[in-house]
Formats: structure tokens, sequence, C-alpha cells
């Protein structure tokens, strides 16, 4: 029985010999093997190819398994982690930061002759964390309307010229949102992606936090304002579908489906989206689409959501250095170039935006609103944040209290008054824990006790 | 002497892999999760690390979310009598000596091995409020086949089909943002569409198994004395069949429990995010978003720890009061 139990155990250790063997090397060739872990957007490999075909010397593979802040996180603390990872917010961005794992490369920035002012402003939350530099933007975005010119022409429906309040859209919408005999919504007049609620806001004065980040500021009228609208959009107009009407429509999951495919599908007239819709309204799928674009609605200001996704480097990656040619590559006329032309929203250097290659591509001629993508970027605000609090708490509650809202549960009054006291409480958590922040805190609140 | 020393080590160096396996893999990281939870650790290098004793402890027990998660859990485990009752229905049923007793067994047993989040995405189609087969189903009955003119009539208005995942309602009334029961939150939502699904998921399961096991294991003897005594069906069923599974049910309740104290944790992350308005958000759900969203590993270790207690403590009660019924 001895010699069983130890013939087992030599095997069990050739085994593991083996095993240790074929772990996956970081040489593949000549070629070093770097990971990005990034959405499995289709035009994520054709930038790749790109940029393996620019750099030789490198191997950049696509990883879309173990895309999520958790797991990037403590799979980089645990040494593990990918080289270059994406960072979809500065609540992301704080978090990557504060766990060590973001690398800082502001002075290889500088001494590649890399300029932050070459690149749109609505994504700097994305990668400069307190005036330090992180990464590099992907791609850059700012909301707008896109409008389904079939069903504008099918219900009789002038196209909208952009410019517009919201007392010109309701109406607009209201001739489009249209039932069937059986009372059943046809189509909807606007489709949301559950964003639209902070431009509201800002556009009638409202804020998130106050300028200096140390309070919540969505209990303040303006902000209240923005958010009954919202709501009126759904209830009182009934132009825009709530959870239920949108569920009933709704399609299965995948890489950014849900409002674009409703859209696609025929069961919204106008949505809030951007150009990288175009990632998936370019599968001949929907061919008979007719797209035209315009500028969101704005109330008293002129104020679009904006937003982008970065690349970030892994500070714990034993090829950080050399995954940093991968962020230098997207500061560069091919990426930018291909970006533009996947229309994965716009290329994050603003001088790449311009001229003929932009405004048209050969490949798609129905494609001529993308000057109207360029116009809006200049409306764009990324959400706010508040470095007395994390982003990722902040989003939970207003996650919680705007499905109150969309569920006609609770008024916008009581939804926004709630997450200002919650935000609040959270603040003085994160306070009580950090004496620096604590310190910093009560300098800035010092005029107002 | 020698040869017993001998001995012992030989089994010892056969037994350590698996003992090196828990204590790295299962004791280790258990005993410091108990350590941390006494700790601010939250993987922020800005925040330094700090013992704070009881602290955590003390937040979660003054966190109204802690609370309503809470809530939530329990909430799930009403479906847990549901469950043990059907499962020894099914087994009594599949029990019988019929043709087809096979096939009608794999059938019942299917969704406990079929992929539980294809189960889940199956469910969520299920629960579409417009286009479901359950709401249509509910249509046709109440507006098709006039069960509304009823409920007119009782009520005074009629009913609709509910919004299961997208309601923040429940049949107990419970508040959604605070520890309250109120009128205005009575209806369908979709903690029950959750509770719902998991009768449906745990009826066939591994319970079911347990009960025909159990049954298979009573005397014929005890069925024999018993119809040589004319008892009928329901006699037979209470003084036999009910006392015999005693230990099994006695099983199944405990281990029923400590499943639902730290279940729901699937379902949120697949089908409802936690929502709407985090009423699906339970316990199990809540320490991993403190965790591994909001990365505070101190607070989601205490929160760990607190149902640890709740679970062992539960289980032991359950012990003592099942386990003296089981002896009798």
């Amino acid at each position: 029985m001895k010699t069983v139990y130890a013939g087992a155990l030599v095997v069990l250790l050739a085994l593991s010999a083996l095993a240790h063997q074929l772990t996956p090397r970081r040489e593949v060739g000549d070629r070093l093997l770097l990971t990005w872990t990034s959405d499995d957007n289709p035009a994520r490999r054709e930038q790749i190819a790109l940029f393996n075909r620019e750099h030789p010397q490198y191997e950049l593979c696509l990883d879309p398994n173990n895309v999520g802040m958790e797991k990037v996180i403590v799979q980089s603390l645990a040494g593990v982690g990918p080289d270059l990872f994406d960072c979809y917010s500065y609540a992301q961005l704080t978090a990557y930061v504060k766990a060590g794992v973001a690398w800082d490369v502001t002075d290889l920035y500088r001494r590649k002759g890399m300029k932050i002012e070459d690149i749109w402003p609505v994504v700097y939350p994305n990668f400069i964390y307190e005036g330090k530099v992180y990464g590099h933007p992907t791609n850059a975005a700012t909301d707008a309307i896109w409008f389904n010119r079939k069903l504008f022409d099918k219900y009789g429906v002038p196209y909208p010229a952009g410019d517009w309040t919201w007392e010109q859209f309701i109406e607009v919408a209201k001739r489009l949102t249209v039932k069937d005999s059986q009372g059943r919504y046809e189509c909807f007049g606007f489709l949301g992606n559950r964003s639209e609620w902070f431009p509201m806001i800002r556009q009638f004065g409202g804020r998130l936090f106050t300028e200096d980040g140390t309070r919540c500021a969505l209990n303040s009228p303006e902000a209240i304002q923005g958010i009954q609208l919202l709501q009126d959009l759904i209830y009182k107009y009934q132009v825009m579908p709530n959870p239920n009407q949108e569920s009933a429509m709704a399609a299965a999951g995948g890489w950014g489906t849900g409002t674009i495919t409703l859209f696609g599908g025929g069961k919204g007239a106008m949505a809030h989206g951007g150009r990288w819709w175009l990632c998936l309204l370019r599968d001949p799928a929907y061919k008979d689409l007719e797209l035209g674009v315009t500028e969101f609605p704005h109330g008293p200001r002129k104020v679009f959501w904006g937003y982008g996704r970065a690349t970030l480097v892994n500070a714990l990656s034993p090829y950080r250095r050399q995954a940093f040619d991968f962020i230098r590559f997207e500061h560069e006329r091919p990426y930018n170039e291909l970006i533009n032309n996947q229309a994965d929203a716009l290329a994050p250097v603003i001088k790449f935006c311009s001229g003929q290659a932009f405004l048209l591509n050969p490949e798609y001629p129905k494609e001529d609103f993308n000057q109207a993508w360029y116009d809006v970027m200049e409306y764009g605000e990324p959400m706010e944040s508040s470095p007395f609090v994390d982003g990722q708490v902040v989003q939970r509650i207003i996650d919680i209290q705007m499905d109150l809202v969309r569920t006609n549960a609770k008024s916008a009054a009581e939804a926004c008054r709630d997450a200002a006291k919650k935000i609040g409480q959270e603040i003085q958590k994160c306070l009580e824990q950090d004496p620096k922040l604590k310190a910093r805190w009560e300098r800035l609140t010092a005029g107002d006790r | 002497m020698k040869r017993k020393w001998a001995d012992f080590i030989a089994a010892m160096l056969f037994l350590l892999p698996n003992i090196s396996g828990f204590l790295v893999f299962t004791a280790g990281p258990v005993i410091f999760s108990l350590v941390v939870s006494f700790s601010n650790w939250n993987l922020q290098h800005t925040i330094p690390f700090r013992w704070v004793g009881l602290k955590n402890y003390l937040e979660l027990w003054h966190t109204e979310d802690f609370w309503l998660y809470t809530i939530n859990t329990v909430y799930l485990m009403l479906a847990l009598p549901a469950c043990i009752i059907g499962s020894l229905i099914l087994a009594m049923l599949l029990n019988q000596r019929i043709r087809g007793t096979v096939v009608y067994r794999t059938l019942y047993y299917l969704p406990s091995f079929t992929s539980g989040v294809a189960l889940l995405i199956l469910w969520k189609a299920l629960y579409n409020p417009e286009f479901g087969p359950i709401n249509a189903l509910l249509n046709w009955v109440l507006n098709d086949a006039h069960l509304n003119g009823l409920f007119q009539a009782v009520l005074g208005h009629p009913l609709k089909p509910p919004e299961w995942l997208l309601s923040t309602h429940n049949l107990l009334g419970v508040g959604t943002e605070h520890v309250q029961v109120a009128g205005k939150n009575w209806g369908v939502g979709a903690r029950d569409a959750i509770m719902l699904m998991g009768i449906w998921m745990g009826i066939g399961g591994g319970n079911m198994l347990l009960y025909l096991a159990g049954l298979s294991n009573i005397p014929q003897d005890l069925y024999d004395a018993a119809s040589v005594d004319g008892a009928g069906k329901w006699a037979v069923f209470r003084h036999v069949t009910w006392p015999s599974l005693a230990p099994t049910t006695f099983f199944i309740v405990v281990m029923s429990f400590i499943g639902g104290l730290q279940g729901g944790f699937e379902q949120a992350r697949v089908m409802t995010n936690g929502g709407p308005a985090a009423t699906t958000t339970t316990l199990s759900f809540y320490i991993y978003n403190k965790a591994f969203q909001e990365f505070q590993i101190g607070y989601a270790s205490s929160v760990s720890w607190v149902l640890f207690i709740v679970i062992f403590a539960v289980t032991i009660v359950n012990w003592r009061l099942g386990g003296k019924q089981v002896a009798e």
C-alpha cells in the first residue's frame, strides 16, 4: 500500500513539473507578451493588431474575462494582474491609485513630449488624479441624441435641428410616442441610458458636489428640478419608458446592448447615446436603419454628459515600462485615426478629430453626422467627484435613489434629499478614517463653521 | 514505541497535502478574516492601517443597510418550508412503483445540475412583465377569464399582473430604505420573484434525493403492520412515514437554514444586481460589495463573522430543538 501512495506522490510531482513547464511564458518567440484587460468591444482586436504591427517587439493580447475593478485590483495585488487595464470613471481611478495599482506616468509624459492639452478635457478625470497622470484615454465622448429618420418620416415629424429646449424636445417626443391597437407602446419618443440625470441637474444650475467637494449638493432646488424633469419624462409626459416598459422591450446581454438594441430595433425614435454606438449599429442586422444625430436638449445651461475610457499601466507589472509604449501609441496618429474610423467614440487627441478623413468615412457614406459629434464635445462635462468620499459608494447611493425615481416609488425631491443625506454620512465616515483628509476638509470648511 | 512513532510520521506525511491545503486555503483565510475584522484595512495606501477593536461590529449594528439586507436575507428564507414540504411530496410521489420513475426523477432533478446562471437568465425572461409567459398567463386569468370582475366587485379595483423583478413591493410590506412595514409597500415584487424561483429550483434537488433515500430505508413491516391495523393513508403518513423521516428532515432543515442565510448572491449578481433599490441585496451580496467594490475589507470581514455567528446560533438552536424530537 505504501508503494501505491509513494507512486501516486511521484506521479503528482511529475505532473506539477509538467504544469510548470507549460505555464504561459512572457516571451512569444522574440516578442514580449503584454496583457490588456479591456471590454470585449469588437473594435478592440483591430486596435491591438495595429499596435502589434507598429511594435513588432511586443505581442499585446486582450483579456476580456477579467474586466472589473475588483478583479484588476485583487489580481494585481496578488501579482497576477494585467500590464494594462481600462478605467471607466474617476471613482475607479481613485480606487486604483489608492490601492497602489495605477502607475504614475507624469514624468514619462514629459520625457516623451506628450501633452495633456492635446487631449479632450472631458476625459481628464479618467486618468489624471490630483495633478498626476496615470495613463491615457482610449477615446472621448459626449452623448447626444440619436434619431431614427424612418420613424420621423413615418409619423410625419421634421428632423430635429439641434439647439433645442426641453419644451421643444417634449413636443417632438410626444408625437413619436405611439401605441398599438392593444394599448401597448409601439415606439417611445425617447430612450434614456441612465446617465441623463447628471447633465439634467447641471443644465438647471445644480451640482452633485459643491465646488470644493466638501458637501453633496444634490438637495439644491436646481438639482431637484433636473431630476423632476427626468421623472416627468416618464410619468407626466410619458415619452420615455419606465423600467417595466423598458424591460418588456429589452433584449439579452452582450457588450453594449440594452438601449442600443432597443433603439436599433425601432422601439425608440430618439435615444441618448454616444458615437461609439456605431460599433454595434454598423452591424448588417441594422442595415436598414437611417440614422441622424442632434444635440441633447438643454435647459437654462447647455451641458451634456461627457465621458471616456482610459488605459492605465499596472504599477505592479514587471513590464510597466514596456507597457507604457501602448500608452504612447494611444497618443499617436495611427491609433487615433483608427478610433475615428471604427467610430469607437472620438479619438482622444483633439487634433486628429478634424479634416475630411474624420468628417466623412468613405466606407460609411451615410454617416454624415460626425461634425455634430465634434460640436457637442464643447459642452461635455464629466461626472463630478469629491476627494472626500468613495465614488463607488456615491454611485451606489445614487443608483438606488434613481431606481426609486424611475419606478415612481419616490418623488424627485425626496430622492435628492435622501441621496444628499446618505452621501453626507459617507463623507463623514471617510473623514474619520483618514486624518489627513479630515484636516484638508476642515481647512476648506473653516469658513462655513 | 519506535514503530508507533514511525507509523505516526508516515500517516502525517500522507495527510500533509490535505492538511496543508486546508490550512493555507481554508483555515488560514478564515482566521485572517477574523483578525482583519478588528482593523480598518481597506486597500488604500493613503489610510494608515489601524486596529480599531470592535468599531466595525458597532458600526454595522448602527448601519440601517445591514438590517435591511438581513431582512432581505430572511425574507428569501420564507421559501424554505415550501421547499422542504415540496421536496417531501415529490419524493413520496417518486417513491411509487410506477413506469417511468427514472425519467420522472431525472426531470425533477434537472434544475439542480443545470447551470445556475443559465437558469437565472431563463427566469429573468420568464418574469418579463409585458411579454413573459408568467404574466401572459396571469393576464389571461385576470382579464380574458374575467376574474378581474370578481376583484373589482370585492376590492373596488381590478388587479394587474406584478412587475416582478422591477418592483420594490413585497408580500409582507417590508420597506425599501428603512426597517419598517407599511401598506404602501405591499404587493408582489423582486423579492417574491426570487423566492418563487428558489422554490422551483429547490424542490427537486438534493432534498428530494435525501427524502427518497429516507423513504427507501423505512422498513416495509411498519407499513404492513399499519395496514393490518386498518390505518388510512393519512394515518400511515402521520404515524409511520413522518416519524421515520425525522432524522432526514432534521438534517434538511439544519442545512437549509445554513444555505438560506448564506444565499441570494447568484440571484443578485446575475438577475438584479441587488436591485431594484437594493431590495434583493442579501448579506452575502452586501459582503461582496463592501469587500470588492468599496474595498472595505475590515468592515466586510466583520459582517462575515456576524453572519457566521448567526448561522452558528441558529444551527445550535435547530440542533437542540430538532435533536430532541428526532430522539423521541
